[in-house]
């Protein structure tokens, strides 16, 4: 009985994610969906991966993007879809439910860019390699890749401040998604592995928080 | 082996304990290889490797956010899009020259097997109930015995279970005593404990069909004895006393969780707080899923005899073996009773022949 309660507390919650995720990275995540957003002023069509809420989508179709966004939690999903529909977005975004083993369905050189925000540390390896993968075949020539997640700080002092100042986050999502991210190792290695050129790699918040831009420089033939 | 996590598994069972999501080899697998699935709860992968051992498998752990399978597939954690996504992103297409997945039987509540072969062109067989029991079942070219496909709750299992869960209690216990009332702590140690020992040990041969009425023999019994004491004027009267009363509430609380703990029973939780009225606690839900209501009797498991094809689907994958056939090929909801609401002949029938009905109210 009384474990039971306590699982149920842990249950989903993503009405209250934006904000609880926000409050705990003390604004970080805020402030780099409008760097990404600003990065692709001039992209047609952007897909989100792991677009949770939807806050990113939103903001990059207001910008004129046609965006397509996806996730696998169903509430999240629901929540994006009602910011859309608020904001009248509708013919500007569409939200799907499904995970990144689905991106075998999409069709070839058709976004101009692809992006995510604190998704591809919840990924397993194998699900981060086949993303990539899909990202490289989905893209134009060209195109953009822009991923801001959690990584591992290169230092070891780094590293140790890191692991006490994130428990607090951990604990956040944990909360509110029932999911634990993974900080990635080698965020922008993985990214030029897949064939993208990294343009940039802006690091923050103590070593421990990277935004990467890739560019897939020549046409997939693969 | 990672000795933290194993006694986090061990003792702290409540808690999710993930291990990696990836693709294992058991020995040397090659492309007939069979391929298992099982979830990310680090205690069952490693288990699967010990009994194992000497066999040639892949092995294909996949996310159920770290919990165990029965109990995973129960939340709908693990599903068919973590098999779905494990098999897609896996390379296990590469590696094998057969299209056949062998899942976990207690998976059946979470796994839509019809999803994970439409989305990925592999069939799905289930295996085995028991891990020690799929060196056999592969060994008889995956035929399951009745015994592989029932769910038991015998006292290994009973201790294995109810220590990981009910340690954090023990402990919280432990601690309070440590702080608040250290001249008692020894008495809860040894009460708390020979409790829990006997309760677990003895609660098949105890009456009840539920946790919590399965300790109310045993509670009248420490109560009258109690009263006897007291009237009596015993000597340590004031020992006799504190260790009847910690043995009773931790009764209490073994009673409580046993439904919870046990794969052969439903859990207690529901229909008790759906009969106090309770429906939602903050945003804890009592109420509105199909399992809880199933539970309290807002629904009732419905077949339609009309809509059955015949996949079978339903025998094969009741923990309970509630299902039988008639000389139609047609399911037969034979043994209705010991149904525990967990949902899987629900998932998993072909003709939607099975459902949670709403049943009538009548006011």
């Amino acid at each position: 009985m009384f474990s039971y309660i306590f699982m149920k507390i842990l249950e989903n919650r993503p009405r209250s994610y934006d904000r609880m995720m926000d409050r705990a990275s003390r604004g970080r995540i805020l402030s780099v969906k409008q760097t990404i957003a600003a990065e692709l002023v001039d992209a047609n069509h952007v897909l989100d991966i792991g677009c949770g809420t939807g806050e990113l989508a939103a903001m990059l179709a207001v910008q004129g993007s046609k965006v397509e966004g996806f996730d696998v939690n169903a509430e999240m999903v629901e929540v994006a879809r009602q910011r859309i529909l608020k904001k009248n977005l509708a013919n500007a975004v569409s939200i799907h439910q499904m995970g990144v083993a689905g991106m075998d369905g999409f069709p070839d050189s058709d976004y101009d860019a692809v992006v995510s925000t604190l998704a591809f540390s919840e990924l397993s390896d194998d699900e981060r390699h086949f993303a990539l993968k899909h990202c490289r075949r989905i893209l134009k020539p060209y195109g953009l890749i822009l991923i801001a997640d959690e990584v591992v700080p290169q230092k070891k002092l780094k590293k140790i401040l890191h692991v006490t100042i994130r428990i607090p986050m951990l604990l956040a999502a944990y909360l509110v998604s029932r999911t634990a991210s993974h900080p990635i190792a080698d965020l922008a290695g993985e990214i030029s592995s897949a064939g993208f050129s990294i343009q940039k790699e802006i690091r923050s918040h103590g070593d421990s928080f990277a935004m990467v831009v890739g560019r897939l420089e020549m046409p997939d033939t693969t | 082996m990672n000795p933290l996590k194993f006694i986090w598994g061990m003792f702290f069972r409540l808690f999710p304990c993930p291990t990696k999501i990836e693709l294992g080899r058991i020995g040397n697998p090659d492309q007939q290889s069979p391929v298992l699935v099982t979830c990310n709860f680090y205690l069952t992968v490693r288990r699967l490797f010990r009994r194992l051992k000497g066999m040639n498998a892949w092995l294909l752990v996949t996310d159920s956010r770290g919990v165990n399978v029965w109990c995973a597939a129960g939340g709908e954690d693990f599903n068919a899009h973590s098999v779905v996504s494990a098999i897609k992103t896996s390379g296990i297409n590469d590696l094998v020259d057969h299209r056949k997945l062998i899942l976990p039987s207690l998976g059946a509540p979470g796994i839509k097997a019809k999803d994970v072969e439409d989305q990925t062109g592999w069939t799905v067989q289930w295996g085995p109930v028991r891990i020690e029991d799929i060196p056999a079942y592969l060994e008889s070219g995956r035929q399951r015995s009745a015994e592989m496909k029932r769910v038991t709750y015998n006292w290994r299992e009973r201790l294995d279970t109810s220590i990981g869960a009910l340690f954090p209690f023990f402990l919280v216990g432990a601690l309070g005593f440590l702080f608040f009332g250290s001249h008692l702590l020894w008495h809860y140690l040894w009460v708390a404990t020979v409790t829990f020992f006997f309760f677990m040990l003895t609660c098949p041969w105890l009456p009840g069909k539920r946790g919590l009425t399965k300790v109310v023999l045993l509670e009248i019994i420490l109560a009258i004895v109690l009263v006897v004491s007291e009237v009596l004027h015993l000597p340590y009267r004031f020992f006799i006393r504190a260790d009847l009363i910690i043995a009773m509430v931790m009764l209490f609380i073994f009673g409580s969780e046993l439904g919870g703990l046990a794969p052969t029973m439903s859990s207690d939780l529901d229909p008790f707080l759906a009969k106090l009225g309770i429906g939602t606690v903050g945003n804890v839900a009592f109420a509105g899923t199909v399992r809880t209501e199933l539970l309290n009797g807002l629904r009732e498991l419905a077949y339609d005899r009309d809509k059955c094809v015949g996949c079978r689907n339903c025998a094969e994958i009741c923990p309970q073996g509630c299902w039988a056939f008639d000389d139609q090929n047609r399911a037969v909801l034979a043994e209705k009773e010991r149904c525990t609401a967990c949902r899987a002949c629900i998932v998993q029938c072909e003709g939607k022949a099975i459902k949670a009905e709403a049943k009538i109210q009548i006011h």
